[in-house]
């Protein structure tokens, strides 16, 4: 899972800020601002999987959602190999999209159910003018066997409702990559499938980028799967970026109070390395502190009263590509060796 | 003696192609304040046992051998009187999708004095709710939210509530049908470990039903891997997770990423599970087994014993 | 769902067209409904009668069911071998004009229901796919002409404008039937537009166009259909109606215009040989219709929720 030295930046978001305005009356709770996304500052690699975690809520979807264009920021840029999203028009709007494809969360709303296999992973080989049918046939079929679902001619002229979920998110990938886009987005592609159909999934993942050098962007909330993939991971809490940075150095030396929090929370089982306990939420949690502060104040066990309700931390590098946003991050957490193991009802 | 006995289970659902057996030949026990956890894909059977465990299996769907003893008691053999009385007071459940379990339009505090009224005829109004309050304190949700409607509560309050009402009558047994499933880690994390202290103060039984292992290895004593409708392998946690033994348990532990330890590569299980209609012939992982030898697809598996609370359910493993 | 080296020899590569294939298993679990079946047998009496409609003139000129009057009769008459369901006051073939009624019956009804259903099926996927402006002005509208009596206003419109051609009767009930169509297509609409295969065509590049025609409308096509079974119902009644009241065309043989002969003429209670067939053809092929629908009902809906992934 090594890629060379510095490579290029493809996509870049530039101070991004979504709000949006909840639904229902003001006086129950309706007609309020919700920030999803809050002047998030991310770049993305050529050829990397980069993960995005958060529980729901985060914006993490959102933040999908604006790199492939189903959504519009409200604030900051879109930069894909330099040039801004906000600016584009007609044919170069249409040469952006094709480089940025997603695969949704649920497989079994994401495909048309009334459209054969074959239809929709030619979608956008027709809506982009590629080829004509045979070729576009030939495509599918190779396109559909790269994804693992051979003979291919079995799948295509079969309806999504006689695929398995594990089948129809491989069909989903294949209509994601038939134009060859440099970007994928992969929205929680796994979260609605059994563990054996996720693992093959993740190949596909990991073989796409192998192959097509493609970025992925995996949006996800296990830190598990961020793991096992992801080169670089950002975790993301209502709104803000807490930490970033290599996956490796954030999960097995996070700085973030939050992140350790999600570390903690996360199932261990089988490897029975020493497990760390790093303890640090509240319970109850605090009342607001208003939206001045660090916004994971409320659950923050590390939160000085004065300065954390006040003062929002800024996303500070600590090591080279290692971003925290903390004020305390450079106070080393100490973390509680626990039992050698979580294992059985203990 | 066990709290609960099942032995020999199978339960069919008819359906337009034909019997589709969807439990096979299954057997566990529970003892009180031990949990067992039922692990499988989609499909496996797993939800089935937990329905007929609660008498409510759909109509379609009948248990076509075996017992189910509750403290020595045949639960098959159950009048629908019977099983109203049994239900709750002695088995409770805590329902896969908690989030539509509770009445949209019925404040929460009334739903679960509702429920130990009805199995409660003596007591009064009052009573009941002095102790839904007990109950709010236990599941550690606030005494302020009390008279909210559920849709008020966030999904983490709703799965308590929940857990508040299947506590309701003190209940030997509870079974949890994917219970966290829908919750963000950190949520689930806080329930599972309350759910563990719960058991361990009332001295409970559960029968833990998730597709997630890593969640089962956390809460539970002893683990049965469901595969297809049978049991594959059983055994203590610590036995299932560290000598493995049928190849698809292996296959399972090997396509979960894990959080510490080595990188290692997933080991993604080839192919699809069988359908369960009609007859089936041999091993049911036969297909998809790295191991399988010639004999596997034509003669059903023995039971393998390891110790005394480990089996498999496969020729070839040692 | 099953295992993969299985599927692999069951399926060899074929190229049916997957629509047949649906159709095929739609055919069969329809074909087995008995509403279904004795909606489509009634049905198709209904039809080989619309076909033999334009036999009995060829065999004689007297049997026109307009302009052929048999000469021998001065009034009307009940059944005899002549003419087997007896003739009317001037000595028309009652049987000739009951099939004529049917060709006009399935020509109304197949017509009015098809082009409101067109109406109903464009306005309501463009109101709930547009959204905002759009859709509040053509679903206020609708709204508007639901509550308009679709009879009286017909026959103001015919009151004022003389004696309607059929066509026109045609057009004024397809005006007057899509906006109930319409809202329930734009509710189907508005859920599918929410559904992440819409956003994937999206993302995909698809046009605003496309994804109404290609994504949506297969979607919202079965359940049209479904009410086109009911409209057509609705059409043949309002036109028997109108014919019946003295206001349909009258160059056409319909049921109503039938019954409005029995009636003016003094027949009501005179002659139940002409008052009965088409009356009873009226309430028969409304059945038959209603059979239909139900039973599509019936398919469509367990066919539905399996593609909602519900199940």
């Amino acid at each position: 899972m090594d890629h060379p030295p510095q490579p290029a930046t493809i996509l870049e978001l530039r101070g991004i800020g979504k709000q949006y305005r909840s639904k229902g009356r003001a006086r129950q709770g309706g007609g309020q601002t919700v920030v999803a996304l809050n002047n998030v500052t991310l770049d993305f690699r050529a050829g990397e999987i980069f993960g995005l975690v958060g529980e729901s809520g985060s914006g993490k979807t959102t933040c999908g959602r604006l790199i492939v264009g189903l959504e519009k920021a409200d604030q900051g840029e879109l930069l894909l190999e330099g040039r801004s999203y906000g600016t584009l028009k007609g044919e170069s709007l249409r040469e952006y999209r094709r480089q940025v494809q997603i695969i949704f969360q649920d497989p079994y709303q994401s495909l048309n159910p009334q459209l054969s296999i074959l239809d929709s992973v030619a979608e956008p080989l027709v809506t982009n003018r590629v080829g004509d049918n045979k070729e576009r046939l030939e495509k599918v079929l190779t396109t559909l066997k790269a994804v693992g679902l051979s003979p291919p001619e079995d799948y295509a002229f079969r309806f999504p409702h006689q695929l398995s979920g594990g089948q129809r998110q491989r069909v989903a990938i294949a209509r994601a990559m038939i134009l060859g886009p440099k970007v994928l987005v992969a929205d929680e592609p796994t979260s609605m499938l059994d563990a054996s159909y996720s693992a093959q999934i993740f190949d596909i993942l990991l073989e796409v980028r192998q192959r097509l050098a493609t970025t992925i962007i995996l949006i996800t909330h296990s830190l598990a799967a961020a793991r096992y993939l992801c080169d670089r991971i950002a975790v993301i809490y209502r709104g803000n970026l807490m930490e970033t940075g290599p996956a490796d150095a954030v999960i097995s030396d996070p700085r973030h109070p939050y992140t350790q929090a999600l570390i903690d929370a996360t199932p261990k089982f089988g490897d029975c390395g020493p497990i760390k306990r790093y303890g640090t939420l509240v319970s109850p949690e605090r009342p607001a502190s208003g939206s001045a502060g660090c916004a994971f104040f409320r659950r923050c066990g590390l939160a000085h009263l004065g300065r954390c309700a006040r003062q929002a931390p800024e996303l500070t590098p600590l090591t080279l590509g290692h971003l925290v946003a903390c004020h305390y991050a450079s106070q080393t957490p100490v973390p509680e060796t626990g039992q050698a193991c979580r294992l059985g009802g203990m | 003696m066990a709290l609960l006995e099942v032995e020999n289970l199978s339960i069919g659902y008819r359906t337009k192609k034909g019997v589709l057996q969807a439990v096979d030949n299954v057997s566990f026990s529970v003892e009180a304040g031990r949990s067992l956890g039922l692990v499988g894909e989609s499909g496996c059977g797993k939800t089935t046992i937990g329905m007929a465990l609660m008498g409510l299996l759909p109509r379609n769907g009948r248990v076509t051998a075996g017992t189910m003893r509750l403290m020595g008691r045949d639960m098959l053999g159950l009048s629908r009187e019977q099983w109203r009385e049994l239900r709750w007071k002695e088995i409770a459940m805590i329902f896969q999708a908690a989030m539509n379990a509770l009445n949209p339009v019925q404040r929460v505090d009334q739903q679960i004095a509702e429920a130990i009224l009805t199995h409660n005829p003596g007591l009064s109004r009052g009573e009941a709710h002095s102790q839904v309050e007990g109950l709010y304190q236990l599941v550690g949700l606030p005494l302020e939210r009390l008279r909210d409607y559920p849709h008020q509560y966030s999904g983490g309050m709703k799965q308590r509530a929940i857990i508040a009402m299947a506590l309701a009558c003190n209940p030997k047994i509870i079974v949890a049908d994917e219970p966290t499933t829908a919750l963000d880690v950190i949520v689930q994390d806080q329930i599972l470990q309350e759910t563990k202290a719960l058991q361990k103060e009332f001295n409970i039984g559960i029968i833990f039903i998730s597709h997630d292992i890593s969640i089962v290895a956390e809460v539970c004593h002893h683990i049965a891997i469901m595969y297809a409708g049978q049991m594959v392998e059983t055994g203590t946690t610590d036995e299932v997770f560290r000598d493995a033994k049928h190849p698809y348990t292996r296959a399972l532990l090997g396509s979960f990423p894990a959080l510490g330890g080595e990188r290692r590569p997933l080991r993604p299980i080839p192919g699809e599970p069988p359908l369960l209609v009609g007859q089936l012939m041999g091993c049911r992982f036969c297909d998809r087994c790295p191991v399988h030898g010639k004999a596997c697809k034509l003669e059903p598996p023995q039971r393998r014993r390891f110790s005394d609370t480990h089996f498999a359910l496969c020729d070839h493993c040692d | 769902m099953s295992a993969e080296p299985q599927t692999a020899s069951q399926v060899t590569p074929r190229r049916r067209s997957p629509w047949r294939e649906r159709f095929r298993e739609d055919w069969l679990v329809f074909s087995r409904n008995p509403l279904g079946r004795a909606g489509l047998v009634l049905l198709s009496v209904f039809g080989v009668m619309a076909l033999l409609s334009f036999l009995p003139p060829l065999i004689d000129p007297m049997y026109h069911p307009m302009t052929g009057v048999d000469p021998q009769v001065l009034y009307s008459e009940g059944p005899s071998v002549r003419h087997w369901l007896g003739t009317d006051f001037m000595g028309r073939d009652i049987l000739s004009q009951l099939l004529a009624g049917t060709r006009v019956a399935f020509m109304v009804g197949v017509s009015a229901a098809f082009m409101s259903i067109v109406l109903g099926v464009s306005i309501g996927m463009v109101a709930g796919y547009a959204g905002g402006v759009l859709d509040t002005l053509l679903m206020r509208l609708a709204e508007i002409i639901m509550v308009l009596p679709t009879l009286l206003v017909v026959l103001m419109l015919s009151a004022l404008f003389g004696k309607l051609n059929i066509w026109t009767i045609v057009l004024l009930i397809a005006l007057f039937r899509w906006p109930g169509v319409s809202r329930v297509i734009r509710a189907q609409t508005l859920s599918l537009k929410s559904r992440p295969f819409i956003d994937a065509a999206r993302v995909a590049g698809a046009s605003h166009a496309r994804i109404v025609f290609r994504h949506i409308m297969p979607n919202v096509l079965p359940l049209a259909f479904l009410y086109m079974t009911f409209r057509v119902t609705a059409a043949i009644v309002i036109e028997a109606a109108l014919a019946f009241l003295g206001f349909g065309d009258p160059s056409t043989v319909s049921w109503g215009m039938m019954l409005q002969w029995v009636w003016k003429t003094g027949h009501m209670f005179q002659a139940p040989y002409w008052l009965f067939p088409p009356g009873l053809c009226i309430s028969l092929i409304t059945l038959s219709f209603y059979l239909l629908g139900r039973a599509m009902d019936e398919v469509l809906d367990p066919r539905l929720r399996e593609e909602n992934g519900t199940v």
